[in-house]
């Protein structure tokens, strides 16, 4: 099994850089980290407004924008590293492998996806440090799996905008795209206190699905009605960008 | 069946320009083709295309036999292919990249060191193996790079500017391992500035200037084509040119010469010498200072056919 091979091959030395160089590691976990017991402290009291219903842990409520912001920034960083692949022309040698695009593309974002269990660990711990329950392990394992997932999903935007502008210089735009995604959802308040424009944006963004379904264990119970939409959201946004990342690679050299 | 076969093979860019220009190849198996062209000539292009990294927008190419648009997956299994940047990984070690490379390859995990092992040790890396590559130096990248794209054992292998920028010892380095690889079989693509390199490696040439193959041969028969050798001669102090010139008739056709004591040959007599030349001087009574045979170099063909020096020739 020549996949089989291959997408650990291309994650382990992705990850390389990690174990290598720890420092690179760092902005993706310090900036949600940060913006997420910046935000808890200035508006924790933000809960005892009606729209919370008897919700009185802020931090828990927010932690998980803090996961799915953390997995942005693997997106985006395995954007940068692809951009820096191809500058530097390590990313030819990978082309010139006879291996299907697809497969590359696993190797990329399965790297990602493993990536963001370092911001997801930090940004856990910390939230429990700070007094955030301990949600459970299903629980845990659920969101973890929904973090990877859009990982996945925000290291394809980061490949599609790396294969088309091959510069690092790009890198503004792999980061905005998650940013911008995770922004429109009902990231800091319940949907249904939301400015109907962003209510109305957040409805049809798939990330707020998944933003539910990690959320679900931080703020209460599990229940298979959050679980289901989190999964396909992801899921079908994973499709969607994997398709245009697998066809800027089909696209290199024409 | 050639190794490499190209037909009319054709790259435009945006704005219609024409990088490579309709050129023909057809390359023996076990043959090392010597590429030249200065930078811009379509050099690159033309290696990009064959090992199927840019797609020809016309004619045709067939590496190991298959054809580079339609069945690039078996282009890519039967190739070997180091770029004009070593593009390698600085975090990794020699032995990591090696096995990497394998593994892209389809390599089973076994086969995969025994040959990172051999072709480590080949190429004179075995020390350096597990140190990180970013400490390597320009001739040692170039040499992990070389053993990288033998690996799978490939039975065409591109080279493309191995040696631009390595000092003469790691070029002489590199040069022996290519020659080694005549003696497997391996086919060799091999791009190059200098036309010592072309010179000393090649069986045949190929010299590409504005996209268009100008000149094809092996480098005798380009050197040939060139013209034949000349003796320039410095005559003593005192001695007539003109008497020279009589005498030397016998085995070529004096041509005037920039200093009046000067006097330049060209060679009409293949097996003709400087022996002959200061025999005949001597029997004229025409005493000689200094005395040299000049044959022509690529550099000449080149210029001949291109108008203009190659930018290594002088390397």
């Amino acid at each position: 099994m020549k996949g089989a091979q291959v997408v650990p091959a291309l994650a382990r030395r992705a990850l390389n850089e990690i174990l290598r160089v720890p420092g690179a590691a760092i902005p993706g976990v310090l900036a949600p980290t940060v913006f997420m017991l910046g935000i808890s402290a200035v508006f924790g009291n933000v809960t005892q407004l009606p729209g919370f219903n008897g919700l009185d842990d802020y931090l828990a409520f927010v932690l998980p924008v803090g996961l799915l912001q953390g997995a942005g920034f693997t997106g985006a960083a395995t954007g940068v590293n692809l951009a820096r692949d191809i500058e530097q022309g390590w990313f030819d040698r990978l082309l010139l492998a006879p291996v299907s695009r697809p497969l590359l593309l696993a190797g990329l974002i399965s790297s990602a996806s493993l990536r963001a269990l370092i911001p997801t660990t930090t940004l856990v711990a910390v939230g429990l440090l700070f007094g955030v329950k301990f949600p459970g392990i299903v629980e845990l394992l659920i969101a973890a799996s929904l973090v990877m997932l859009l990982a996945a999903c925000t290291a394809c935007w980061g490949t599609i905008i790396a294969l088309k502008f091959k510069t690092q210089q790009a890198a503004p735009l792999m980061q905005i795209g998650s940013f911008v995604a995770v922004l429109f959802t009902a990231a800091y308040a319940p949907k249904q206190m939301l400015q109907p424009w962003l209510k109305g944006v957040a409805t049809v963004n798939p990330v707020n699905y998944v933003l539910t379904g990690v959320r679900q264990g931080f703020i209460g119970n599990v229940t298979w009605a959050d679980t289901w939409p989190a999964y396909l959201a992801a899921f079908a946004l994973l499709t969607v960008l994997a398709s245009f990342a697998i066809r800027g690679l089909m696209r290199m050299g024409r | 069946m050639p190794a490499i076969q190209a037909k009319g093979l054709e790259r435009r860019f945006k704005g219609d320009i024409k990088a490579v220009d309709g050129i023909d190849l057809a390359i023996e198996p076990g043959e090392i083709y010597g590429f030249l062209g200065p930078n811009g000539a379509g050099k690159t292009t033309t290696v990009r295309m064959l090992v199927t990294l840019l797609m020809p927008t016309g004619g045709q190419a067939l590496v190991a036999g298959h054809d580079v648009a339609k069945d690039p997956s078996a282009v890519r299994r039967n190739i070997g292919v180091a770029l004009q940047e070593a593009a390698l990984d600085p975090l990794m070690t020699g032995n990591e990249l090696m096995l990497l490379q394998a593994t892209l390859q389809g390599m089973s995990s076994k086969l995969a060191k025994e040959r990172s092992v051999e072709l480590i040790e080949r190429v004179g890396l075995s020390e350096a193996a597990d140190r990180r590559v970013g400490g390597y130096s320009g001739g040692m990248k170039r040499r992990l790079d070389l053993a990288m794209a033998l690996v799978h054992g490939p039975s065409v292998l591109f080279l493309d500017e191995p040696t631009t920028g390595l000092d003469p010892s790691s070029r002489f380095q590199l040069w022996q391992e290519v020659s080694r690889l005549r003696t497997e079989g391996t086919t060799v693509f091999l791009t190059t500035q200098y036309l010592e390199e072309a010179d000393q490696l090649a069986d045949r040439v190929g010299i590409i200037a504005d996209g268009k193959i100008v000149a094809e041969g092996t480098p005798d028969e380009l050197k040939r084509e060139s013209g034949a050798s000349h003796l320039e001669i410095n005559l003593a102090e005192g001695c007539d040119p003109s008497t020279a010139h009589q005498a030397l008739a016998k085995i070529g056709a004096p041509e005037p010469a920039a200093e009046q004591r000067d006097v330049r040959v060209r060679l009409t007599d293949e097996n003709a010498g400087v022996a002959d030349a200061v025999r005949l001087l001597d029997d004229a009574g025409i005493m000689v200072e200094e005395i040299e045979l000049v044959r022509p170099s690529l550099d000449d063909v080149f210029m001949e056919k291109t108008g203009r020096h190659l930018e290594g020739s002088g390397d």
